[in-house]
């Protein structure tokens, strides 16, 4: 059977060289059935790669250790979801899924695109190939998922940190993300060389775009989730290479997003958008390049493989051949349209981006300043949260403000005096919500008290727009409160998505601030019987339990939680020792307050002979604001992408205008 | 119709100008990053630097309890130097001999002093991120 | 082996058919052009995007007085302008357009 996978692989490469060449020479000499058969090269690598696929579930299903592959992650103890999701638990399997995703995604796009802007997607299908070939060169040449070997009696099993539910759905975000955004690179790459002077290379992949960009975001989410309970330091973000890897294409695809809408509605920022949207694939390939390569020490890290090379060409070729396009085409992103006035929507989202784009630059040069040091200097340095801390403030809290402007100028030319008028309720929430703070004590941390009356300002700033623009609904049509609502959102769904993505960003931040700078900690060695106090709470070790799980032994430490007078129960932290893997893993204790969105973070350092415990507690205050806002985030999104007849209509009018009018 | 200069290219020119004003004050304040430094390489070297190496066999102690005390030896044994690291604080359940570690601390009378809290065991394979 | 054999020999034919299938399909074609927009058709793109945004715009601005973001000076201000270039846009994208008309309203303000 791996012979079976093999073959599908290299069959993947045979066609994706097909398309890339077939397509290049049937885009360049437009001729339309070479490129009906390149496009059909590029579809059917969706089955080839699925193929290859399935053998390889097969393979994990049947616990085939013959494939080293399988052996490497799983073992017969691990439970069935672990080892499926091991497919894309290590280099060559994850390699593999990306290819996958990536072939379900120019499927999509081509299937969609191929009538209605034949021109576009003739030249869309050889960059798409491009890409396409160096995953596939990977997976055949260099890192194959279907090496085998004599199959051993069981398998290495999977590291117990990864079997947590988070870990099944993180990596499938992340990659529908980093993979989705080839998508716009590839059809802004393909608008360039068929020389095109419209925005239809946004338009058609404005869904994809923002697809790529939630799952980009949820997935970070998630990732932060498991870090917090299963790595479980009493954080959820660390500044890690790796967690920057996904960070940095997210904030440019961010950018992005706000910027195509400026040149959707005034046709600035053409050129703009374009390097903006190679940025963000870029450091998409960045990224995974990050991960896989070994290249910086980060706690987290793939082999030290050769791979790491490749993906430095790769890169090296998409960006300079990017930049070379684009330099050589300069002339037809040119733009008529000026800034009209600092003080326009233009302007803020103008402001957005650049901060949005600092903010990136600042990440990726934390993130190479070792490499870099250590390549002149010959002495590698580190750098620390601190360094990210503080430009994630210095950009974010601007951001946070910009957020709650930028839906109350209008464009072109917004006048001080209209703005006057919309400010003030909001400015006046976010100033009296600071005073109340400030008197319950929230001046303890000045940028705490600044993101919380931002984000007053913000939240104000949104509900205003929700219920004025209810007023006006029920003023022109009549209806019900809710009726008019629901037809306000339904007719202008991504302004209204956007806002409730918007929220969902502030109730984020407001999550970060109260859990990383209103926290409370405090550690201690307890003997049975005796009590820890730290916040308000007080906890008490009752006794050390021991209980088989389904691939482990799980040692608890129980304590009894107690807060103002009120037994408020039990809450266990331990750990867990896995027999096959012979690891030991920290399993932290949480328990929730529900009504303030507080955590007790209980970790349970050492376990002592003695019977005897060293622990060390925090206090989180609304750190599941951060949870919520997922899911807050995610119905934005929803709302945002829904598919709205009357646009499609006025889309479609305008591009078989085009076509009517095109030379015969 | 007068073709008014375009107020975005100020923008972003200043914009730019501000960022790497704040960024070289934040550098000059609080520095670029604390060295790395394989064990080899601390003879000698003075203040706050972060070591990074293999764990060697045959450590001893109770970090929340007098200290754990440990040698490192240079990554992929490049080196036989060792360096003792007292350290205090919480330890990752990866850590063991042979495992690759981060700590911070200071060179103090030929032992190196840790900073309470800062050993970051690097595991093995991948996705396994175990901060201490 | 075998089976593994016969079913990679089966994928590779499928592929190599599927692809050729538009040569196979019509072996001798006289419209085997792929069209573009053309220079024509980029003109007419580049107007209806610039009709779609002047009535984008407009939709904008009247949603945003209503909702009082743009006070009642200000809307007077700006949807005289707003609505001479929509209508120099669609006017633009009349079949019988002069080219004056079309350059007119390439140019908004």
């Amino acid at each position: 059977m791996p012979e079976l996978g093999r073959a599908a692989l290299v069959a993947t490469l045979g066609l994706v060289l097909y398309a890339l060449v077939a397509g290049a020479v049937a885009a360049r000499t437009r001729r339309r059935r070479l490129a009906e058969s390149a496009q059909t090269a590029l579809l059917l690598t969706f089955v080839t790669t699925g193929v290859a696929t399935l053998v390889l579930l097969l393979a994990f299903a049947r616990n085939d250790y013959s494939f080293v592959y399988v052996w490497e992650l799983t073992s017969d103890q691990l439970p069935i979801q672990y080892t499926l999701a091991a497919l894309w638990g290590g280099q060559a399997g994850s390699l593999l899924f990306w290819l996958l995703l990536l072939t379900v995604y120019s499927a999509a796009a081509v299937l969609l695109n191929r009538r209605a802007s034949r021109d576009l997607t003739v030249w869309v299908v050889p960059v798409l190939a491009t890409v396409m070939l160096f995953f596939a060169f990977m997976l055949v040449v260099v890192s194959s998922p279907f090496a085998t070997q004599v199959a051993p009696a069981d398998g290495r099993g999977l590291n117990p940190s990864l079997q947590n539910p988070y870990m099944l759905v993180h990596p499938i975000f992340l990659y529908l993300g980093y993979v989705g955004l080839t998508i716009p690179f590839a059809f802004a790459i393909g608008s360039l060389l068929a020389r095109r002077k419209d925005e239809r290379w946004i338009v058609a992949t404005r869904r994809a775009t923002l697809v790529a960009w939630t799952a980009l975001g949820v997935g970070q989410l998630i990732g932060s989730k498991w870090a917090y309970e299963e790595v479980g330091w009493g954080g959820f973000y660390a500044w890690d290479p790796v967690e920057n890897a996904a960070l940095m294409p997210w904030l440019a695809a961010t950018a992005f997003l706000h910027s195509v809408m400026v040149q959707e509605k005034r046709g600035m920022l053409r050129l703009w958008n374009v390097l903006l949207v190679i940025l963000a694939f870029s450091l998409s390939i960045f990224g995974t390049f990050l991960t896989r390569s070994g290249i910086l020490s980060s706690v987290h890290s793939f082999t030290e493989s050769p791979i790491g090379a490749w993906f430095l060409g790769f890169l090296a070729f998409v960006v300079l051949g990017s930049l070379l396009l684009v330099f050589a085409r300069l002339p037809l992103l040119r733009t008529r349209a000026r800034l009209e006035s600092l003080v326009s929507r233009e302007a803020t989202f103008l402001y957005n981006n650049l901060l949005l784009v600092a903010l990136t630059l600042t990440i990726l040069w934390g993130v190479t300043y070792p490499i870099v040091h250590e390549m002149f200097l010959g002495e590698s340095r580190i750098v620390g949260p601190g360094y990210y801390n503080f430009f994630f403030v210095i950009f974010g809290l601007p951001l946070l403000l910009l957020m709650g402007i930028g839906p109350l100028v209008a464009w072109r030319r917004a006048s001080l005096r209209s703005l006057g008028l919309t400010f003030a309720w909001p400015a006046g929430v976010a100033a009296v919500t600071g005073l109340v703070l400030l008197a319950l004590g929230a001046g303890s941390s000045i940028p705490g008290l600044i993101a919380y009356s931002f984000s007053a300002f913000v939240l104000a700033s949104i509900g205003l727009e929700f219920v004025r623009g209810t007023r006006a609904r029920r003023a022109l049509s009549g209806g019900s409160w809710p009726s008019a609502f629901a037809a306000l959102v339904s007719r202008n769904r991504r302004r209204y998505g956007g806002y409730i993505v918007h929220a969902s960003i502030v109730v984020l931040a407001i999550g970060i601030a109260g859990a990383s700078l209103y926290d409370s900690v405090g550690e201690g060695r307890l003997t049975r019987g005796s009590s820890l106090a730290v916040g308000d709470y007080r906890l008490t070790y009752r006794d050390l339990v021991e209980r088989p799980g389904a691939n482990a032994t799980l040692v608890r430490a129980v304590l009894d939680v107690e807060r103002g007078g009120e037994q408020l129960g039990v809450v266990e932290a331990g750990k867990n020792a896995y027999t096959v893997e012979r690891q030991v893993s920290n399993e932290v204790g949480v328990r929730t307050d529900y009504l303030t969105g507080e955590d007790l973070f209980v970790i349970a350092e050492q376990v002592n002979p003695d019977g005897s415990v060293y622990l060390r507690v925090f206090v989180k205050p609304l750190v599941n604001l951060l949870w919520l806002a997922g899911f807050i985030f995610l119905l934005g999104s929803l709302i945002t992408l829904w598919p709205d007849a009357r646009e499609q209509r006025r889309l479609a009018v305008r591009y078989r205008g085009a076509e009517a009018h095109a030379d015969s | 119709m007068a073709r008014k200069r375009n107020p975005a290219r100020l923008v972003i020119a200043l914009s730019v100008a501000a960022v790497l004003a704040v960024f070289l004050l934040y550098t000059s304040i609080a520095g670029d990053g604390t060295p790395s430094l394989a064990p080899s390489a601390l003879a000698g070297k003075k203040g706050v630097v972060t070591l990074v190496g293999d764990v060697r066999p045959g450590y001893r102690g109770d970090s929340y309890a007098g200290g754990l005390r440990f040698k490192l030896s240079d990554r992929d044994g490049a080196s036989k130097q060792t360096v003792t690291v007292v350290y205090t604080g919480s330890v990752s359940d990866q850590f063991r001999a042979g495992r690759e570690v981060s700590v911070k601390g200071e060179l103090r009378n030929g032992t190196f002093v840790a900073v309470k809290d800062s050993l970051v065991t690097k595991c093995p394979s991948k996705y396994t991120a175990k901060k201490s | 082996m075998s089976l593994a054999l016969v079913l990679g020999a089966l994928l590779a034919a499928a592929c190599v058919i599927l692809v050729a299938r538009p040569y196979l399909r019509e072996p001798v074609t006289e419209h085997d052009a792929i069209e573009g927009p053309g220079e024509l058709g980029q003109r007419w793109l580049e107007l209806s995007e610039v009709r779609d945004r002047a009535l984008g715009a407009l939709k904008e601005l009247e949603l945003d007085h209503r909702t009082g973001k743009v006070s009642d000076e200000d809307y007077r201000e700006l949807v005289g302008p707003l609505r001479r270039e929509a209508a120099d846009a669609l006017r633009a994208l009349e079949p019988r357009a002069s080219a004056q008309e079309r350059v007119k309203a390439e140019r908004p303000g």
